[in-house]
């Protein structure tokens, strides 16, 4: 009986709990005036100041162009690569070619722990590494995206192709299909479509990464963003910043336009003419990385170069360090103080990013806008969506490490500043996906309601929070599994954590701290990935 | 062994977590038999075709299929040749146009290379095209498999057995989510084709009333035992009747 009254409120616990974490997490902030800067607020009215008045003079929009295919053909490159790791070690972690058996799931589990490492360790941390084995070569960037988006890829394929249906695979082993058969006749046509969103859902994030890959020094739009904040021309920054959302808005508008023209049953000139697109980009990428920027992969492996990388990954083990940090009980405690900060700062985060989500996510979905889904329309609706959307837009355009450097002219380093930077990021992905739940929800039972003259607060609490409840935790356990990867990036520009000290160890030529606080980093992700499936499962 | 038997099972037994699904069954089936497996739910008939199939290994017992020994009835390709599978409707790889759907019928045929190359021009097609006109889809050959209707998947999944040409065909309720009319004309092409191609079809229904009319034999199962094994036209009311009671509650 107990149990049963447990698990039927299992959600509403699960709820008080995690509103009870966010509680817990904000103690961890001072909260006094001494959190901003003395001119803070003016500096971020100046930003805001620029906002409207972006500087569109020839030589900054030339410039912005340039920095803008830089940014496109590292990405080009880094996820086409990271597709071809994706597919590879995808399949192999399937376990769909490997008979079912011990050895069979032996290999699966391997192949699976490869993927979650790369996927572990974020693409700005991979660019570090290798900018301090081998140097500013445009294949550090490259291959910086290839690594984690090929774990994210390749894990979701791999999801992807053991969740396909067992009957159509059944049918054609009972034709004597092969191995190799059934999968290009029955697993891949099964799972092409889905792969082929989400693999554009992920060069869309390349984008972003591989504007920030500059904070490394490798060049692109993140790299000129960097330079017009150093010179505090807020009006250049803008400029770029536009840019960057000018490509992700593109680039998803070619994403959903390929989803609807795949689904028709005749072929559509769009298919053919992205198909050529890819390619051209592709080509294109590789041709600038190769003649423009005169990057060779042989060079890379030179023999002054390798001796660099061993010299390096020798320091990260700590062979001829007399007392490596990781043997070290101070360092251990400052890193484990470090972690236990970092944690409550993606709390902080998500707890932000959900409050602010929840605020504006029913104004956000169209179904509310055009008043099918309340019965009331009001012309203001459809400027508030628009104002929303646009806002989402902005929020989810400009990496975290951007809205990081901005907001730290704004408030003194701490964990504050690296919550406010990923809660804005992440709002507008959070509230893109939410409002999306909204507008597949089923309208009668809330249609009743509205008739019935609930207001939008009763509508909220009674039709459309039970019924997307499951939905929204599971995106907002999602994002924060995400925010977990990338709060060591905005700790990089001095909003607190482990990011902060990462830095101060690199420039310090501290090596083995570098080891001892990535162990700590990747152990805070898979503690988050872990507790965030319990947690979805909880409420499943 | 008689020589004209195509199927023999001795004694097959199968559990599934201490339940026993089939137990002890024999029988033997001539070639060219149209055989009807009936019964109510849970009665064994698809754990029996899964068993004809070796998808299922039987505990106890053992299984003869036209001669094949144990280790040829392992080789997938060789045994596609033996045995063809048609099931309620899922057999289909939606997503793929309906001209490979029928083509997978000569994978085991086929190497990689040519079943690859086949997917952007397709191989043997006029082969393919005739196995579609048989079953009546011609026309449909190009379009995308999930589009088209119920029945007439079923029919595509007829037209990739005459490409695969096995000798026998198991179907495991070929017809049991089509309406009425679609259900009658899927199973006439079916029984129609196979005494076309001289094959043996064993196929499990619900319709005692189809069993009946379309097929030479009736095995009908219950609780995992053989409760009848008529030809068709002496199965009586009676017997049916008795078959599908309901167990007396003790």
């Amino acid at each position: 009986m107990r149990l049963e009254l447990f698990s039927t409120h299992k959600k509403t616990y699960l709820t008080f709990i995690l509103i009870g974490v966010f509680l817990w997490s904000l103690l961890a902030v001072n909260w006094d005036k001494d959190l901003f800067h003395s001119g803070g607020l003016s500096t971020l009215f100046q930003i805001l100041e620029a906002l409207f008045q972006p500087d569109l003079s020839k030589e900054i929009i030339l410039l912005a162009i340039q920095s803008t295919w830089i940014t496109l053909s590292y990405a080009v490159a880094g996820v086409g690569l990271a597709i071809v790791i994706a597919f590879i070690l995808g399949i192999l972690a399937s376990g769909i070619f490997f008979e079912a058996g011990p050895l069979g799931s032996l290999f699966k589990t391997i192949f699976r722990g490869v993927l979650g490492f790369l996927r572990a360790i974020h693409e700005l941390v991979w660019a570090w590494l290798f900018v301090a084995s081998f140097g500013l070569s445009p294949f550090a960037a490259i291959f910086a995206l290839a690594l984690p988006f090929g774990g994210i890829l390749g894990r979701i394929f791999a999801d992807m192709l053991a969740d396909v249906p067992e009957e159509p695979i059944q049918a054609l082993k009972s034709t004597g299909a092969s191995r190799w058969q059934l999968f290009f006749y029955g697993y891949f046509p099964i799972v092409k479509t889905g792969m082929l969103s989400y693999t554009m859902y992920r060069f869309e994030c390349g984008i972003r990464s591989s504007a920030i890959m500059s904070f490394v020094g490798l060049g692109g739009l993140g790299y000129q963003i960097q330079l017009s904040l150093d010179d505090l021309h807020y009006d250049e920054v803008w400029t770029f910043i536009f840019f960057l959302i000018a490509i992700v808005v593109l680039i998803d508008w070619w994403s959903s336009q390929l989803r609807s023209k795949w689904t028709h049953s005749t072929k559509h000139w769009f298919l053919p003419f992205s198909s050529l697109l890819t390619a051209g980009l592709l080509v294109g990428a590789w041709c600038y990385i190769y003649i423009v920027d005169r990057a060779s992969i042989i060079e890379l492996f030179s023999t002054k170069n390798l001796e660099f990388a061993k010299k390096f990954f020798a320091n990260m083990f700590g062979l001829g360090d007399e007392s490596p940090a990781f043997f070290n009980g101070e360092s251990w405690k400052a890193a484990i103080s470090l972690t236990y900060d970092t944690l409550r700062m993606s709390i902080m985060a998500i707890g932000f990013s959900t409050v602010l989500m929840f605020l504006t996510v029913l104004p956000a979905a169209r179904n509310v806008a055009n008043g099918k889904l309340t019965l009331t329309r009001r012309w203001y609706n459809w400027v508030s969506f628009a104002v929303i959307r646009v806002g989402y837009i902005l929020s989810r355009a400009i990496p975290e490490l951007v809205w990081a450097m901005m907001i730290i002219f704004i408030f003194k380093p701490g964990i504050l500043p690296g919550a406010i930077a990923l809660a804005l990021h992440n709002f507008g992905i959070l509230g893109k996906l939410c409002a999306e739940v909204v507008e597949d929800l089923d309208a009668r039972p809330i249609r009743h309601l509205a008739s019935s003259g609930a207001g939008k607060g009763q509508i909220l609490m009674y039709g459309v929070l039970p019924s997307v409840f499951p939905q929204f935790l599971t995106y907002i356990l999602y994002r924060w599994e995400v925010i977990m990867r990338t709060t060591i990036i905005v700790g990089f520009v001095g909003a607190g954590g482990l990011g902060q000290q990462f830095k101060l160890s690199m420039s310090f030529f501290h090596y083995s701290d570098i080891t001892l606080l990535l162990f700590c980093y990747i152990l805070l992700v898979w503690a988050a990935d872990f507790i965030s499936e319990w947690a979805r499962k909880t409420v499943k | 062994m008689a020589s004209s038997n195509i199927i023999e099972a001795k004694n097959l037994k199968i559990q599934f977590q201490g339940k026993i699904a089939l137990s002890s069954l024999s029988f033997s089936i001539k070639k060219g038999e149209k055989v009807a497996l009936i019964g109510p739910s849970g009665a064994g008939k698809t754990t029996l075709l899964n068993t004809l199939a070796t998808i299922i290994k039987p505990d106890e017992g053992e299984l003869w299929i036209d001669q094949l020994s144990f280790k040829e009835m392992q080789n997938r390709k060789m045994l596609a040749k033996k045995l063809g599978m048609i099931r309620q409707q899922f057999d289909l790889v939606d997503q793929l146009p309906v001209i490979h759907n029928v083509l997978a019928g000569k994978l085991s045929d086929w190497s990689l290379f040519k079943s690859l190359l086949s997917l952007i021009y397709p191989q043997e097609k006029i082969l393919a095209m005739n196995a579609l006109e048989r079953v009546g889809l011609g026309d449909k050959w190009s379009e995308k498999t999930s589009n088209l209707s119920g029945g007439e998947q079923q029919r595509v999944a007829l037209a990739r057995l005459l490409v695969q040409k096995p000798e026998i065909i198991l179907a495991d309720e070929p017809v049991a989510s089509l309406d009425p009319a679609r259900a009658e004309d899927v199973l006439a092409i079916l029984t129609k084709l196979v005494h076309e191609e001289k094959q043996t079809l064993i196929t499990s229904l619900h319709s005692v009333e189809y069993a009946k009319k379309y097929f030479t034999r009736i095995i009908a199962l219950r609780d995992g035992m053989i409760y009848f094994d008529l030809p068709a036209h002496e199965v009586s009311a009676k017997d049916l009747a008795s078959l599908y009671v309901l167990k007396e509650k003790v």
